[in-house]
């Protein structure tokens, strides 16, 4: 029996989520992805692709019904989706909003929609997918990032302080989840990633100025770059298999040594 | 699927003669990597050196040569010697004032300066082919603290993480990576032996049923952290500690 795996925001071809589809399909695994980002179905067509607003626990909850009524099962969940921007169905492919969207001066709305996106939906597909990981066990990994650790600086473009806190969040749950799923085999982690150069990195770098987007935090890495998708993906791979399989409630940062937790 | 990255790779582990260190030690070269292993302790095919001596330490990198890996098993809560290769752990929980000067002295060399001596002596071969990785063992005993292994273990494997992350710094602009992993309770032969860490059977079940996954932890269970990082997985992870404990306890 194949394990089934679900990934949130799996869809966006140079997207750390769609490395990890490609990533669980080697592993040998079913892939179901969850997705507001139709066109990117297509190059998809080995897995189960289910258009999804993960910010609502509706759509969630028909989600995991899909998965079931196809695989019976599930035994992973990569909640992959996430952003300050491009994260709901008006604003999906846009460029990145310009200036600095801090706690103190950002909209209420932005606040609910990148908590939303970031931190209810990884909630939401937990929840509904707890029951079905308990079965058998399994892994949960969630995707933090290095802005939890240490905050978005004043003036930096294409990130937000409401992302900091959502991912804050996301390591947080990551730990309660691990306590109350541990006793049934069910292992839940975390990667906290830095710049990692995905198609969302591309877009904010061609907006920013060079010392307020990722190009000044660049001159800050010890080593010398940003992170790839594809080293990204293989850290989130491996904590859903054996290989990390003493490892829960932990989060695994992934930066460049630009941040030593 | 074998982690990407690993085969045709040449590493040393040091400690590699039980333990977490042998289980690293199979690991790497069941998926393809030139392994070396240095212990204290002549057993199986290790090379026998005392990393607490920068001379034979100097000689061991002149048998091994340049490594892509660098794991820097060796240590423990009790300090081998040359004539004492592996000394039995202690059953009962060690307090402060058990602990003498010498003991001390011993257990930071066997922990911390056997670690900082073998990065000294590997990382500049590293540097000069733009390629390493090097994973230090520190303890759950350095994160949360610990009733049992004594602060000369706790402060030296919380010295583990220091020099971790400052080599993270001075080495990343090379291309060199630097994390540690701080194992919880891993039941080794050694650990099974001495009942180490526990009063009774009784005591040790109760605390094994407080871990989330409910279960001891194995060598093995290291061992594929180990290969994780030393992998692509590991590429852009540096300066970080990662708690494989099962649970027992949250790092930041």
């Amino acid at each position: 029996m194949n394990r089934v795996a679900i990934v949130t925001g799996g869809a966006k071809p140079d997207s750390i989520g769609f490395a990890v589809v490609k990533g669980l399909r080697r592993e040998g695994c079913e892939v179901v992805v969850a997705d507001l980002y139709e066109p990117g179905f297509a190059a998809l067509q080995d897995c189960l692709c289910v258009k999804t607003d993960v910010a609502d626990p509706n759509a969630v909850q028909q989600l995991i019904d899909s998965t079931i009524k196809k695989f019976s099962r599930i035994d992973i969940l990569v909640n992959a989706v996430g952003g300050s921007w491009g994260i709901t169905p008006q604003d999906l492919t846009a460029a990145p909003p310009r200036g600095f969207r801090g706690l103190t001066n950002c909209e209420i709305s932005d606040w609910r929609t990148i908590l939303g996106a970031n931190l209810d939906s990884a909630f939401y597909c937990a929840r509904a997918a707890a029951p079905h990981l308990k079965k058998q066990g399994g892994a949960i990994v969630n995707v933090a990032s290095v802005a939890a650790r240490k905050g978005i600086p004043p003036g930096s473009e294409g990130s937000s302080g409401p992302y900091a806190v959502a991912k804050g969040g996301i390591m947080a749950m990551t730990r309660q989840l691990a306590l109350e799923l541990g006793e049934f085999g069910v292992r839940v982690n975390c990667v906290a990633p830095g710049v990692v150069a995905s198609g969302r990195f591309n877009k904010v770098s061609q907006i920013s100025k060079q010392d307020h987007g990722p190009e000044g935090p660049l001159a800050s890495i010890p080593m010398g770059r940003v992170g790839t998708v594809a080293e990204c993906a293989a850290l989130i791979v491996a904590l859903c298999t054996d290989d990390t399989s003493y490892m829960t409630g932990v989060t695994v940062d992934l930066n460049g040594a630009s941040y030593a937790a | 699927m074998p982690l990407s990255g690993l085969k045709g790779k040449r590493a040393l582990v040091t400690g590699a003669a039980s333990g977490i260190g042998h289980a690293v030690f199979s690991r790497l070269k069941s998926e393809g990597v030139e392994t070396f292993g240095t212990d204290i302790h002549a057993i199986h095919d290790v090379i026998v050196a005392d990393l607490t001596d920068s001379d034979d330490v100097e000689k061991l990198a002149g048998k091994v040569g340049a490594i892509d890996f660098l794991v820097n098993v060796a240590g423990g809560p009790v300090a081998p010697s040359r004539s004492d290769t592996l000394p039995e752990l202690k059953k009962n929980p060690l307090q402060l004032e058990d602990i003498d000067e010498a003991q001390w002295a011993g257990v930071i060399a066997a922990n911390l300066t056997t670690a900082f001596l073998v990065c000294r002596e590997f990382a500049p071969r590293m540097k000069a082919r733009r390629f390493g990785r090097i994973v230090n063992f520190t303890s759950i005993a350095a994160r949360r603290g610990s009733s049992r292994v004594g602060v000369h273990y706790a402060a030296a494997k919380g010295g583990i993480i220091g020099l971790t992350k400052t080599l993270a710094l001075e080495l990343g602009p090379h291309n060199v990576t630097v994390n540690a992993i701080a194992p919880g309770f891993i039941k080794t032969e050694r650990i099974a032996q001495a009942s180490w860490g526990h009063d009774s059977a009784e005591a040790e079940r109760a605390f094994i049923q407080s871990l989330p996954l409910r279960r001891a932890g194995k060598p093995d269970d290291i061992a594929g952290v180990v290969a994780m990082l030393c992998s692509d997985a590991g590429g852009y992870v540096s300066g970080a500690t990662i708690d494989v404990n099962g649970g027992w306890y949250f790092g930041p």
